[in-house]
């Protein structure tokens, strides 16, 4: 006659020889959806990655890049009234904008960017940021930056949408989704440039998308072809032909914040340090 | 299943909870969701398939060829139609009698004719009105007054540019409003 | 969303602020829980016998506060019809993402340990019951399996066990990940930084135990009911020795932004020193923090020599200023990092609002339904000790025993 097992072996064992059987049917049940909801089917891949072949063969390798050139901006307010115009950005919102950079003699900076510039300087209105103190005193120079989405390589916006409804094109343009997007806002609270809003008619997250509906048919974006001073260029930076590319090759750029490691693909020339 | 039938059915209520999750994520998730990245493929289709608004100068030439011709050969050839009329998309289908159902209604809303009409003075301003910023290469006035009595006119406060400028070629006109020479090319 | 009044250079988005109220409640009732649970895994994991008097209702509080934690999140979503995506289509990378799983596996790990210390009590009241309406709910609760036996009992030990210690670390997940979904933005400078998660965790530690400790008091103050003495200076110490360490380290992000002196502290600086002044020095360090270390700390050094009504006095009034502190630390970091901005050349004065969807009396009125889950709980099954301390009134009256009448004795043998 064997020893007879304890009370607690014997419920152990069959605790665990319980569980196993229920888990064990139940998740059989569960990997059949598994296998369907998450995973995906080899066939969906294959065609991917074809398209991708034949696009490259076909010469569609475009990344797509910006430069403003501050040098050249006169402060118009252009482009924020083409864009407000061909992207139908609601007010109080600007998926780009112009700042004004005053320097007075004792080195202080005042900058401003009265409704984003859209009234243009000359008349900004009464939302002009300016201290009291500096409201007589000449100031000694001064020039314009025009700023939008930096379309960065290493998007923290994207990194931190919870829902896949922020991604980056092929061609490097980042969007949103606004049919996923869940109006958390965490990417605006993520870029560091400020360039994202929650739209208040949508209640989604939006932004410059260099007007994807305009450059995939050929156009330039809206702020490109307002602005009459040719600050702003845009291109397919992969052709070494293009205007863009031959304006990175005969300048020395920037960008914004390098240092947080976004790598934008809006480069800028003519930026002074005390551009933030 | 000795004393254990609890956590039996605690397990197997879990087990429907899952089940039920991916069945019905499953139904929710669209289908090109995560093909080429975390994201849903036609997303880039939605926002590409967009009507683009500002049509560009050389489709204004369709119907305003002469006012083109005249613009496009004059100094004031930069700052594009649009610039100062605002987007044309809605101009083309108002006056080409297409639908506008689609679009929202403050884009028609800005003139009968559904394009922005030009002050003829605060156009001019954005981009003529000097600021100290402004790199000076560019012919800026630094007040309308003072440039309308410097060059011997009557200021009054409904005094407009377009008084005496041509706004798409630039040509000077004084005494006769430049409105009357809109398509005459300058010379 | 409206415009505020912003001074100096704002960025043209930035003239909104885009997380209020809702978003620094979220983290205050995570936090309030994570605290309550370590009361009452001190007790089943540790084995602090001077807590068993709370650990039952610190557990059922957790469970109480965590039931609604979801609330202020899709009370604050542009969509939140949409909200499942975050479960349906996570992105890894996404802090935020990991809210769905983290907060599901929590509750689950929460409602199945509640269930287990509960379940000879669910059994007993299904059989005790007064009122035939709860039958079944009891027979609900107890996945119509009515088996209490010493082995049963045995096998829900075992698995208690388990689950209060994965359960600590499951609570520092869903604390921890919201720490970090702050600390981990490179794009704001007040909320970059490593220490975020452990700050967020200890505050978090610290307002639940407060919060235990002033209902304890209290509610056993109003019903006529012993506080017990060893109770209350577990909970005065616990919740001592956990500011210390939170208050250490929050000043010391402080001290460190202060001393690195980045481009980013001129502003940061004029923030803390004006806009954040009051919230931040007189209310999270001066009320919040100092003066109930110091009678807080009188308690755990002179011990007994305490008078018990000083004592709980010290608790009440002492949880009040922790759940203050821990309150105004969530404010000073949830907008004190939206009032300033990016172009690190402007501020945005905030008003905060008192009605609307996102305002001060939509969270209170969030802030209060945990109670109200915690009301009824205390109507079907005992919050303070075992079935012994249900009320009699609510169950089926025992049968009396005919005692013999006294003056029939020479009948009866």
């Amino acid at each position: 006659m064997t020893t007879p097992q304890t009370s607690d072996d014997v419920t152990r064992r069959d605790f665990l020889e319980t569980v196993a059987k229920t888990g064990g049917q139940s998740f059989l049940f569960g990997s059949m959806f598994v296998n369907t909801a998450l995973l995906r089917l080899p066939q969906d891949a294959a065609p991917a990655s074809a398209k991708a072949k034949a696009d490259a063969e076909a010469g569609k390798g475009i990344i797509y890049g910006f430069v403003v050139d501050t040098t050249k901006c006169i402060g118009c307010g252009s482009c924020v009234r083409a864009c407000r115009a061909e992207n139908g950005v609601p007010d109080g919102y600007n998926r780009t904008w112009v700042e004004q950079y005053t320097f007075y003699p004792n080195g202080e900076v005042v900058v401003n960017s009265p409704v984003g510039g859209e009234n243009g300087f000359a008349e900004p209105g009464p939302t002009r940021n300016m201290p009291a103190e500096l409201a007589t005193v000449q100031p000694v120079r001064g020039f314009f930056v025009p700023k939008l989405c930096n379309h960065c390589i290493d998007t923290p916006c994207i990194q931190v949408c919870p829902v896949g409804a922020s991604f980056k094109t092929d061609e490097g343009v980042v969007l949103v989704d606004h049919e996923r997007c869940v109006g958390c806002a965490y990417c605006v609270q993520a870029c560091p440039f400020g360039s994202r809003y929650l739209n208040p008619d949508t209640m989604t997250a939006d932004k410059c998308t260099w007007c994807y509906h305009r450059i995939t048919k050929g156009k330039l974006p809206a702020c490109v072809v307002s602005c009459p001073a040719e600050a702003r260029i845009f291109g397919n930076v992969s052709d070494p032909t293009s205007k863009i590319s031959q304006i990175l090759a005969t300048n020395r750029v920037q960008v914004l914040k390098s240092y947080l490691g976004t790598r934008p693909r809006t480069r800028y020339i003519g930026l002074d340090s005390e551009v933030i | 299943m000795r004393h254990a039938a609890h956590f039996a059915r605690l397990v197997a209520l879990v087990a429907v909870a899952v089940a039920g999750f991916l069945f019905v994520r499953s139904k929710v998730v669209p289908k090109d969701f995560g093909v080429k990245g975390h994201y849903r493929l036609s997303a880039i289709a939605d926002e590409a398939k967009r009507e683009p608004r500002h049509i560009g100068s050389a489709d204004c030439a369709d119907c305003h060829s002469e006012i083109y011709e005249a613009w496009s050969t004059g100094k004031h050839h930069i700052p594009q139609c649009e610039n100062c009329h605002g987007p044309g998309l809605m101009h083309t289908k108002v006056v080409g009698e297409e639908s506008t159902a689609a679009y929202p209604d403050k884009m028609l809303k800005v003139s009968k004719l559904a394009i922005r009409r030009p002050t003829g003075f605060t156009e001019c301003k954005w981009c003529h009105l000097k600021t100290f910023e402004r790199p000076s290469t560019l012919k800026s006035i630094a007040s309308v007054e003072q440039h309308i009595t410097q060059h011997n006119g009557k200021y009054t406060p409904d005094s407009k540019c377009v008084d005496c400028h041509n706004p798409h070629t630039t040509l000077v006109t004084p005494g006769k409003s430049g409105l009357a020479f809109l398509s005459q090319a300058a010379k | 969303m409206h415009h505020f009044i912003t001074e100096g250079y704002v960025l043209p988005n930035q003239q909104h602020i885009y997380w209020t109220v809702m978003i620094v409640l979220y983290p205050y009732i995570t936090g309030i829980v994570a605290g309550a649970f370590i009361i009452s895994s001190l007790h089943h994991v540790f084995d602090k016998d001077e807590l068993k008097p709370v650990s039952r209702f610190a557990m059922v509080m957790a469970f109480a506060f965590l039931l609604f934690a979801t609330l202020p999140l899709l009370n604050h979503l542009g969509h939140p019809e949409r909200a499942l995506n975050i479960m349906f289509t996570p992105n890894v990378t996404s802090a935020m993402a990991g809210f769905g799983f983290i907060y599901s596996t929590y509750l689950f790990i929460l409602a199945v340990e509640i269930w287990l210390v509960y379940r000879t009590d669910i059994v007993h009241l299904y059989n005790e019951t007064k009122y035939p309406a709860l039958r079944p709910v009891y027979w609900l609760l107890a996945l119509g399996v009515l088996d209490i036996s010493k082995e049963a009992e045995a096998v829900d030990h075992k698995v208690m066990l388990f689950l209060a210690s994965i359960g600590i670390p499951a609570a520092c997940g869903l604390h921890g990940y919201v720490g970090f979904i702050f600390g981990a933005i490179k794009a704001n400078p007040w909320w970059a930084s490593p220490l975020m998660p452990v700050i967020f965790l200890l505050s978090a530690i610290v307002s639940g135990v407060a919060m235990v400790m002033i209902c304890y008091i209290i509610i056993q103050w109003l019903n006529g009911r012993e506080i017990s003495g060893p109770a209350v200076q577990a909970l005065i110490e616990t919740a001592w020795y956990f500011l210390i360490i939170d208050v250490v380290l929050e000043l010391l992000e402080l001290i460190n932004h202060a001393y690195m002196a980045n481009e980013d502290w001129a502003i940061l600086k004029t923030l803390v020193t004006t806009k954040l002044f009051v919230s931040m020095f007189v209310i999270q360090i001066l009320l919040g923090s100092v003066i109930p270390f110091l009678a807080m700390g009188a308690v755990v050094v002179f011990k007994e020599r305490i008078p018990a009504m000083v004592r709980n006095i010290i608790g009440v009034a002492g949880g009040v200023l922790l759940l203050a502190q821990v309150a105004a630390m969530r404010w000073n970091v949830v907008m004190g990092g939206q009032m300033f901005s990016k172009s690190l050349r402007g501020f945005l004065n905030f008003e905060v609002d008192i009605g609307g969807r996102e305002g001060l009396l939509a969270g209170i009125f969030i802030f209060c339904l945990p109670f109200v889950v915690i009301f009824v709980f205390s109507r079907l099954l005992p919050l303070w000790g075992d079935v012994s301390t249900f009320p009699k009134e609510w169950m089926k009256e025992k049968p009396v025993e005919r005692q013999p009448l006294k003056g029939w004795s020479k009948f009866s043998s």
